[in-house]
């Protein structure tokens, strides 16, 4: 596929010590990329990677055949490549507003970004109201779409979520799905780390689980025939 | 009650001056982490820069003032990729290495200081020297009443950069994360370069005002080190606004003890108001950051 991002036979880890063994993933643009798989098992580190936040030791990143290992982070939004960390990595002294002003920094155009902001603004009634309030007093749900939000002021071709879900009550974590699920319907790609697979496998066009540092899955969700199957996959069977 | 309000007026006027000299400090703690014990170096040398311009070039401190500026930015601007880069070494205790990093460049300027201008202090003259104005029981010396305009103005400027442009956005969003900073676009790196050269422009300026109002020597460094210290734990470490508030506070207790108990004493009761403020709010008595 020509616009895919790709990561081919990726290690990395942090200090001298090695985290990610091999690995391969590829997300296809317009579509959900699920990665799961438990604590601990490399899931960030491969987003953080992609982000450049993290050096390659090997392998390679590419984006629609362009190579973009090693790229420093800053350039990736202009590459149409955005991140939202674990925790959703807004700056709680930022009001609502200042928080997505500087999802728009990259464009460099105040009018522009206010536009944006206002139409995607619009779909979120809680930030809304919320505007000049300090991201730092929102609640987890309420900084959580602070961050989608955010990430899409770009207008960027991939968004990387880093468990949207996490910390979330079940109604909540439902509405991130749908916000997800929203994401895709505007054509951006999605790369999705989540715990919650109960809720992130409907969504997802295609699969990856992660153990150890290792792939041990890649597929669709249909791939997946049941529990026990997963479980599986997770205890570190094929 | 006159000298009462000369010594409220003189506090005052070194205060501003004593913001203008910590702000941009506390910016670089508040966005860097780093704590910049060279802070009085900077000082010492924008007051020999000015002694420079003003005995080789003739040129009047309040006008030279603007070149240092601009010199010392260009050169905190160089140094500033340096500073970054101790600071987030891998190395371990990256905050204490950058810290003896600084203490390496305060005794390299106050070195150069001795060798290029001996010990003794240098005044630096300007037209405005002994002209007052007088206004009823209060007399005040045209050149501090200018340092202190100017000060405000370059911290004004601080703030106006701070909080109405997209650098200023930058930087402040670079105070709360770096990471995150650098996930919305902001060259994390260059960002900081800037703020480290905009501390220094920010300081050496400050000494232009310090040495033109009183003099300068090889030892002031380590006295404005001192201040700024005091200014930025009274503050809260790494709050610029709390600075304000610091600033004049210090100044007022500088000229209150010169005034009634006396000059020498200064420097002992302003660090033994400095212990009791790190035994009472060890956050600082602002608090909080930019
Ligand atoms: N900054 C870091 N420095 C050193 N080691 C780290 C760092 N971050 C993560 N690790 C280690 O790397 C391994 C993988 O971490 P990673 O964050 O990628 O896991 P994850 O799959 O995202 O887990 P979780 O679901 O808990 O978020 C863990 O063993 C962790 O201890
Ligand atoms: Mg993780």
């Amino acid at each position: 596929m020509s616009n895919e991002l790709r990561v081919d036979n990726l290690v990395t880890g942090y200090g001298k010590q090695e985290i990610v063994h091999d690995i391969t993933v590829s997300a296809p643009p317009g579509q959900i990329t699920c990665i799961f798989g438990p604590n601990g098992s490399g899931k960030s580190t491969v987003i953080k990677a992609i982000a450049g936040l993290l050096p390659a030791w090997s392998g390679r990143i590419t984006l629609g055949g362009t190579e973009i290992t090693g790229l420093p982070v800053h350039t990736m939004v202009s590459k149409g490549i955005v991140m939202m960390p674990q925790g959703g990595g807004v700056f709680p002294r930022f009001t609502v507003m200042e928080n997505l002003r500087m999802g728009g920094y990259a464009l460099n155009n105040k009018q522009l970004i206010e536009e944006r902001i206002e139409s995607l603004i619009a779909d979120y009634p809680n930030l809304q109201r919320r505007r000049n309030t300090p991201a730092g007093s929102l609640s987890g749900g309420e900084q959580m779409m602070v961050a989608i939000a955010r990430a899409l002021v770009t207008d960027p071709a991939f968004v990387m979520l880093d468990e949207p879900s996490a910390g979330l009550s079940p109604a909540l974590v439902h509405e991130t799905m749908e916000r997800v699920v929203g994401l895709k319907e505007r054509g951006v790609g999605v790369i999705m780390v989540e715990q919650n697979i109960r809720e992130a496998l409907p969504v997802a066009d295609s699969v990856y689980i992660f153990a150890g540092g290792k792939r041990k899955f890649a597929g669709t969700q249909e791939d997946i025939r049941d529990d026990n199957h997963l479980m599986s996959i997770y205890m570190g069977g094929t | 009650m006159d000298l009462f309000l000369q010594t409220l007026v003189n506090g005052i006027l070194i205060g501003g001056i004593l913001i203008c000299l910590t702000i941009g400090f506390q910016l670089t703690f508040g966005v860097l982490h780093v704590i910049d014990f060279a802070v009085g170096g900077w000082t010492m040398l924008g007051g020999y820069t000015a002694y420079w311009l003003v005995t080789l070039a003739g040129i009047d401190p309040f006008i030279s003032i603007f070149l240092v500026f601009a010199l010392f930015l260009l050169i905190g601007r160089g140094l500033g990729p340096l500073i970054y880069h101790v600071r987030t070494s891998r190395y371990a205790r990256p905050d204490l290495m950058a810290l003896a990093f600084t203490f390496g460049i305060f005794l390299f300027m106050r070195g150069g200081a001795l060798w290029l201008w001996s010990y003794n202090s240098r005044s630096v003259d300007s037209v405005l020297s002994g002209q007052f104005l007088s206004l009823g029981p209060v007399t005040i010396p045209l050149m501090r009443l200018s340092a202190f305009l100017l000060a405000m103005l370059f911290s004004l400027g601080l703030f106006i950069l701070l909080y109405r442009s997209r650098f200023g956005m930058a930087v402040r969003a670079l105070a709360q994360n770096h990471d995150h900073a650098g996930l919305m676009g902001v060259d994390v790196k260059r960002v900081s370069a800037w703020v480290y050269g905009i501390y220094t422009a920010l300081t050496a300026s400050a000494g232009v005002l310090i040495a033109t109002i009183y003099s300068v020597n090889p030892s002031v460094g380590i006295r404005y080190t001192l201040f700024a210290f005091f200014v930025a734990v009274l503050a809260g470490l790494g709050s610029v606004g709390g600075v304000l508030v610091a600033g004049l506070a210090l100044g007022l207790l500088e000229a209150y003890v010169a005034t009634y108990i006396g000059a020498r004493y200064s420097l002992l009761i302003v660090f033994g108001t400095l212990y009791l403020v790190l035994l009472v709010a060890p956050k600082g008595v602002l608090g909080r950051g930019i």
